[in-house]
């Protein structure tokens, strides 16, 4: 633990309030592109099919993006006030770098057009006939942009909780996998931290490569990737950096959580092994995304499937298990910190385990590409990874202090139920095999899936309204107290 | 076993586990609410707990050894094939599809190669497609004329995915793209009759 002084920690709150304020801005706005595409699904209103593949690109590397920028940011807040000494200044040049790089890509996708989806599967963006060739260009160096901002934050969060806790495997929890208690006890953030933020290193190291070879290729069009080496590092990239998202959010859920409950959530030997193990899982549960490309050599396939599952053992046997023991008789007051983590931690566990299912090879090859993935991962992004970060900006809105925290109104009952509606027409998409990424289904013959894919997109543009107007309902008052908690006194 | 008015399928199964799933969680999260106003000291609420967490582990341990062992005996990758009744050799390019009943040389120009986007084929007997793709990737999936999606593997260029698949009702059968390959992704269609 550090103590800093109340100027300090004024500059921390200001960079924050930014990062949270930015985030609020674009957070609606990358949801209204994923109405239009639904709009265009349920043929509401007809948008070119060029409009489509580019709002879906930049809604889906936007949301990736500005969440797990988001995620980063309130982390390097929380350790920065308390754990380990986070430069302020470093993180407005993170901060600009992160801005620039969206920019850009707002740019190559909406003016640009391009629209080869967030996972750019090669050779696509080279093939794709319709979006010009600058945007690709401005495309690949903004993402580049992206990638070196979270680095250099990520590296840097890394370097200061590993010099603050005693080194590298300290901070990774090594010390508790002896026999005996260690000397010094670790708080749990810092584990967690560690573990995400590594990850999140891995991940945007491959992200990095991906996009080096394509600058690469770029300049030097006769140059010749491997399709399927490619498509093994963009999915290691998103994947992980999806996974990474949740669990830096998981970090600041065992700082805070406790505070509301008056329950400790410590470090045992359980915890860090689970934490070890979660790291290993997340490295290798991409591989469940190649399972249908049947030249993926075997045994990555086993391995795809076993990581897939193993992974559901710590999540759920020590950090569900974790919340369930910090709130279970724990006479909470249900204000909206600890609601919103309850209900994260559920949709993350419904929508993990409606991946898990998908992830079992037998199933996925019924499932694959069908409107099942978005179901699935909307689920643990919208109903899981917002949830625990808006708790966070709650909890800043409330000055840090339990008593401050407002009760949910019906603003954040409607965001809810408007979005297990959104989500429900995905998993219904999936169980009538409605396919995903398709700008409309006017296309298939068949009569069944034309008809029920329009009609799910239609009822799903419904519930979309009702997020946005919780959405707004909600903003209206945290927005106030995120700015009034910029003159707090120490 | 149907549920209601759908037939049992590998997509009614994953979505009839995953609603048990879902219901599980929100009982989980109702009784959460329910009970957090009585209140128990720390040690015996985490004591409760923790027992319940070790009853959870093992049985989450048995069921993954159980889903896993019988799972992974059933895949469709080559080691599981067996010897085709026929070839198909299927090239998929931006944005169609062209399949032909015939092998095709390792050199064959992609492009030049003349399948079309409709083909017969016998049922009852075992088919396997030899899926590649001309320019970027592509998905080769077989909806039945319910909507149901039955088969599918990736036309990836450079590389020769072996789908094997047979038919046992005779009817018309749709081959939709499920890999975004580019603007009219979704009107990259064809047909398979089987009779």
């Amino acid at each position: 633990m550090i103590q800093i002084n109340t100027t300090e920690k004024q500059q921390h709150r200001k960079l924050f309030v930014t990062w949270a304020i930015t985030f609020l801005i674009l957070f609606p706005v990358l949801i209204l592109l994923g109405m239009l595409m639904r709009i265009k699904q349920g043929e509401i209103i007809d948008i070119s099919m060029s409009k489509f593949y580019s709002f879906m690109t930049l809604h889906g590397l936007g949301m990736a993006g500005v969440l797990f920028s988001i995620a980063l940011a309130s982390l390097s807040y929380l350790l920065g006030t308390r754990y380990s000494k986070i430069s302020v200044s470093l993180g407005y040049y993170v901060y600009y770098g992160v801005v620039i790089g969206v920019v850009g890509l707002v740019i190559g996708t909406l003016i640009g057009e391009f629209g080869a989806g967030w996972y750019m599967l090669y050779p696509l963006p080279f093939k794709g006939a319709y979006w010009t060739d600058w945007s690709l260009g401005v495309s690949f160096f903004s993402i580049l942009i992206l990638g070196v901002a979270w680095l250099i934050q990520c590296l840097h969060i890394l370097n200061s909780i590993a010099k603050q806790y005693g080194g590298f495997k300290n901070i990774l929890g090594w010390q508790y996998l002896g026999k005996s208690e260690p000397a010094q006890e670790l708080p749990s953030i810092i584990l967690i931290s560690a573990v995400s933020v590594l990850a999140s290193v891995f991940a945007v190291l491959a992200g990095a490569v991906m996009d080096i070879l394509f600058l690469m290729q770029y300049f030097e069009p006769s140059l010749e990737l491997d399709p399927l080496m490619m498509k093994n590092i963009i999915f290691f990239f998103g994947h992980t950096i999806v996974n990474a998202t949740m669990y830096i959010g998981i970090a600041w859920l065992y700082a805070i959580l406790p505070e509301f409950t008056g329950r400790d959530w410590k470090i045992t030997k359980v915890v860090a092994i689970a934490w070890n193990a979660t790291f290993f899982f997340i490295l290798f549960a991409y591989l469940h995304h190649l399972y249908m490309d049947f030249v993926q050599p075997l045994a990555l396939q086993y391995v795809g499937q076993m990581a897939s599952y193993f992974s559901s053992v710590p999540a759920t046997a020590v950090t569900m298990f974790g919340v369930i023991g910090q709130l279970y008789r724990s006479k909470v007051g249900w204000s909206m910190v600890p609601v919103m983590f309850l209900l994260g931690v559920a949709g993350w566990a419904i929508g993990g385990f409606a991946a898990v299912v998908d992830s079992t090879i037998a199933v996925n090859r019924a499932l694959h590409n069908t409107l099942w993935v978005p179901a699935h991962f909307h689920t643990y992004m919208l109903m899981g990874i917002v949830l625990i970060i808006f708790a966070f900006l709650y909890y800043i809105g409330a000055n840090e202090n339990k008593d401050n925290d407002i009760e949910p109104g019906w603003g954040f009952k409607t965001f809810v139920t408007g979005s297990y509606g959104f989500l429900l027409m995905f998993y219904l998409g999936g169980l009538f095999s409605i396919p995903r990424r398709f700008s409309d289904y006017a296309g298939i013959d068949t009569q069944v899936i034309h008809e029920t894919g329009a009609l799910l997109a239609k009822i799903a543009v419904v519930f979309i309204t009702f997020i946005l107007i919780g959405l707004a309902s909600m903003y209206s008052t945290l927005i106030k107290k995120l700015l009034q908690s910029l003159k707090f006194q120490a | 076993m149907s549920l209601v008015i759908l037939p049992l399928t590998i997509q009614t199964t994953a979505a009839l586990v995953s609603l048990l799933g879902t219901l599980l969680v929100v009982s989980v999260v109702v009784y959460l609410f329910k009970t957090s106003s009585d209140y128990e000291e720390k040690s015996s609420a985490k004591a409760k707990v923790y027992r319940m967490r070790d009853r959870y582990f093992l049985g989450l341990a048995l069921t993954i050894l159980i889903v896993l062992i019988t799972s992974l005996s059933m895949l469709p990758y080559p080691k599981f094939h067996k010897n085709p009744d026929s070839v198909v050799t299927v090239v998929a390019m931006q944005w169609l599809w062209k399949m032909a009943p015939e092998a095709i040389a390792a050199d064959q120009d992609l492009v030049a190669f003349a399948g079309k986007n409709e083909i017969t084929l016998p049922v009852d007997k075992l088919i396997e497609f030899r899926v590649t793709s001309a320019d970027v990737n592509h998905n080769f999936a077989i909806y039945n004329s319910k909507g149901t999606l039955i088969a599918q593997t990736q036309a990836m260029p450079k590389y020769y995915n072996n789908l094997q698949y047979k038919f046992t009702e005779k009817g018309e059968y749709e081959v939709l793209c499920l890999e975004y390959c580019g603007m009219p992704h979704a009107y990259m269609v064809a047909k398979i009759h089987i009779e």
